[in-house]
């Protein structure tokens, strides 16, 4: 068999994944959101919570307008970075130095198509520079200076360091430089990594997530958040996870692709999102939270922290929640 | 519990010309890690080993011997997992340091973090006394030769998918008379990669994972196929649900040859010491010891014996 024939009975085989043999009549979008597992202090929990609805909000319009899953968690996802509220983009937690450094993936489950940064400085929206790694290279991650240099290469621009801290980011970096801090005890998501799953009408799903890191990280620190499996993963023929917690724990069980292992065994999202944290608990100590769709449009909010803002959008209805048991809905057509 | 140690020297279309030193190089890396076990070792000191000798091999991309990315550079990549913790160190995108895989196991050791990259890790290195080395001594003169050659990265691309251009990551295996496993791998990565471009070698349950209930596995190949499919989770999840080593590799690497078309190979350990090693390009490098003796390979379906020279 000559070389071409190999390649195309392949392309062949590949193309069987990429048709949409998910398409059901009765397939509804959804969009699910976190905004970071842990604790979340009460005097920032409503912004969160009003922060996510929108952006749930903002993701869903995309997905009934008949945009892509990709399309809608990455509009998500940018929105999160641009709030200040989110430690993401503009409102990062400081490493050791004093300096914002970034993580962010992009999975899409129809072929597996994926793009990541990490350690990457002064961009305002780490989540589309991740998606130009998967889009305009033959890469899937670009690190630290390498990242930043692709970026100018692609007309993004920088931004000035300062614009993306915060006053509340700033201070919390310098409480902890004290010698009796404990910053990762601290940090347990009192502003959290900040990600998306989507099913869009066709049954493709997507992940999105991005984050700040750690709060005092070392500089060069490099979380789960861009590591494929553990900060996400989309599979059109499994469903999409999207995690936030303990970072080196959930890359030591690479949660999210433990999670769809789960589904590919048959579990529910639900069954199978609580089936990956208590292991995750129970094996290295970890807690964190996740959001998970399977591409029919099921989808379930689950952590083991003590909190998660979440917010869902599907069938013009908006569900959100914070603590375990939580799930408030508005209609999409209620004002903000 | 008898010991084992399985390592290969990467997946890919190695030429006549590097044939018998890759051969030759896996088998002496194989041969330095099982000492290790003989000696009471563990089964991450004997990974650390075995990677360590095939970084100090030029024959091999990682450490000296590592390709040059699209500016004429050497980063590198390393991971290191133990299977009693999944406890794990990884380094991305790192330079002048002669062996990665033991600055990953310093990452894991002594910081409580998974992964450092680029500057952060170096200044790691530093701050734990790890002597840097001059990039000219990292880069061999081969290497210059071919990086000058097939400067266009996206024509080599084209030109084969899979094969034409070096990426073989070298990596290890083990499990120890305790019967633990752990896994180790390190690259110099793609030649004419982009710069700051992070393979699978690094990233836990794609270039590597060890679990003590399950295995452990070290990928080499296609890094972007690999990391889309996580082909060392993949491969585990298959040996979780009861099937062969050998019957779980060989079922991820033409998954991901259907679903991503990337072609590559795996070395894989099991608790009780039976292993694999398996690939879906033409050639691999591997070698393993056991208490058979000394086991290695290089075409589809070549396996040869050799007693142990004490």
């Amino acid at each position: 068999m000559s070389f071409t024939s190999v390649r195309a009975g392949r392309i062949e085989a590949a193309s069987k994944y990429c048709s949409s043999v998910f398409r059901v009549i009765d397939m509804f979008p959804v969009v699910v959101v976190h905004g970071g597992a842990g604790h979340i202090p009460k005097e920032r929990s409503e912004k969160s919570m009003s922060g996510l609805c929108s952006a749930a909000r903002a993701g869903y319009v995309i997905l009934r307008g008949g945009g892509s899953s990709m399309d809608a968690v990455v509009e998500v996802v940018r929105q999160l970075e641009n709030n200040p509220s989110f430690n993401a983009g503009c409102g990062s937690v400081l490493n050791a130095k004093g300096e914002v450094e970034m993580d962010a993936i992009v999975m899409d489950g129809k072929a597996l198509g994926s793009g990541a940064v990490s350690g990457v400085c002064n961009i305002a929206n780490p989540i589309q520079l991740a998606r130009l790694v998967m889009n305009k290279t033959s890469h899937v991650c670009l690190t630290s200076e390498g990242a930043n240099q692709f970026a100018r290469s692609m007309g993004v621009p920088e931004v000035p360091p300062e614009s993306l801290i915060t006053e509340y980011s700033r201070m919390r970096w310098t409480k902890n430089l004290a010698v009796d801090a404990d910053p990762v005890e601290c940090q347990m998501g009192k502003m959290g990594t900040v990600g998306a799953v989507a099913v869009d009408s066709e049954g493709n799903v997507a992940c999105a997530t991005s984050t700040g890191g750690m709060l005092n990280k070392m500089e060069g620190r490099v979380g789960d958040t861009p590591c494929i499996g553990s900060g996400g993963y989309a599979d059109n023929l499994v469903g999409a996870v999207s995690t936030t917690g303990h970072g080196e724990a959930i890359m030591k069980v690479t949660l999210a692709r433990l999670i769809l292992f789960h589904m590919e065994q048959g579990q529910s999202v639900e069954a199978a999102s609580d089936l990956g944290l208590a292991y995750m608990k129970s094996r290295v100590g970890g807690l964190g939270g996740v959001v998970t769709v399977d591409p029919r449009g099921h989808w379930a909010a689950r952590f083991s922290s003590h909190q998660m803002a979440w917010a869902a959008a599907q069938k013009d209805t908006v569900h959100y929640g914070l603590y375990s048991g939580e799930n408030f809905t508005q209609s999409i057509d209620d004002p903000l | 519990m008898s010991a084992v140690i399985v390592v290969h020297g990467g997946a890919w279309a190695i030429p006549n010309g590097l044939a018998k030193a890759s051969v030759d190089g896996v088998k002496v890396a194989a041969c330095d890690g099982f000492s290790v076990l003989q000696r009471g070792g563990s089964a991450l000191d004997a990974v650390e080993a075995a990677v360590r000798a095939l970084e100090d091999n030029t024959v091999f991309d990682a450490g000296h011997g590592a390709v040059l990315n699209a500016d004429g550079e050497v980063e590198l990549d390393a991971i290191i997992m133990d299977g009693r913790t999944l406890a794990s160190g990884a380094v991305s995108s790192v330079k002048n340091i002669a062996n990665p895989v033991s600055l990953a196991r310093a990452v894991m050791e002594k910081t409580a973090h998974v992964m450092l990259t680029s500057t952060g890790a170096n200044l790691f290195a530093e701050s734990i006394g790890m002597a840097t080395v001059p990039t000219d001594t990292l880069v061999t003169e081969n290497e210059m030769k071919e990086w000058r050659k097939n400067k266009n990265y996206v024509a080599g691309v084209m030109e084969d998918f899979n094969c034409q251009w070096a990426h073989d990551t070298v990596g290890a295996v083990a499990v120890d008379s305790a019967g633990n496993v752990a896994c180790a791998t390190s690259t110099g990565g793609i030649r004419n990669k982009m710069v700051g471009r992070v393979g699978d070698s690094p990233i836990i349950g794609s270039g590597g994972y060890a679990d003590n209930f399950v295995g452990a596995v070290s990928c080499t190949g296609h890094g972007e196929s690999i990391l889309k499919v996580t082909l060392a989770r993949l491969i585990l999840s298959h040996v979780e649900q009861g099937k062969s080593l050998a019957e779980s590799s060989q079922l991820s690497l033409k998954y991901m040859g259907d679903r991503v078309l990337g072609a590559g190979g795996a070395i894989v350990v099991s608790p009780s010491g039976q292993w694999a090693a398996t690939f879906t390009t033409e050639r691999m490098a591997w070698a393993a010891v056991d208490h058979d003796g000394l086991w290695y390979g290089l075409e589809p379906n070549e396996r040869r014996k050799e007693q142990l020279s004490q």
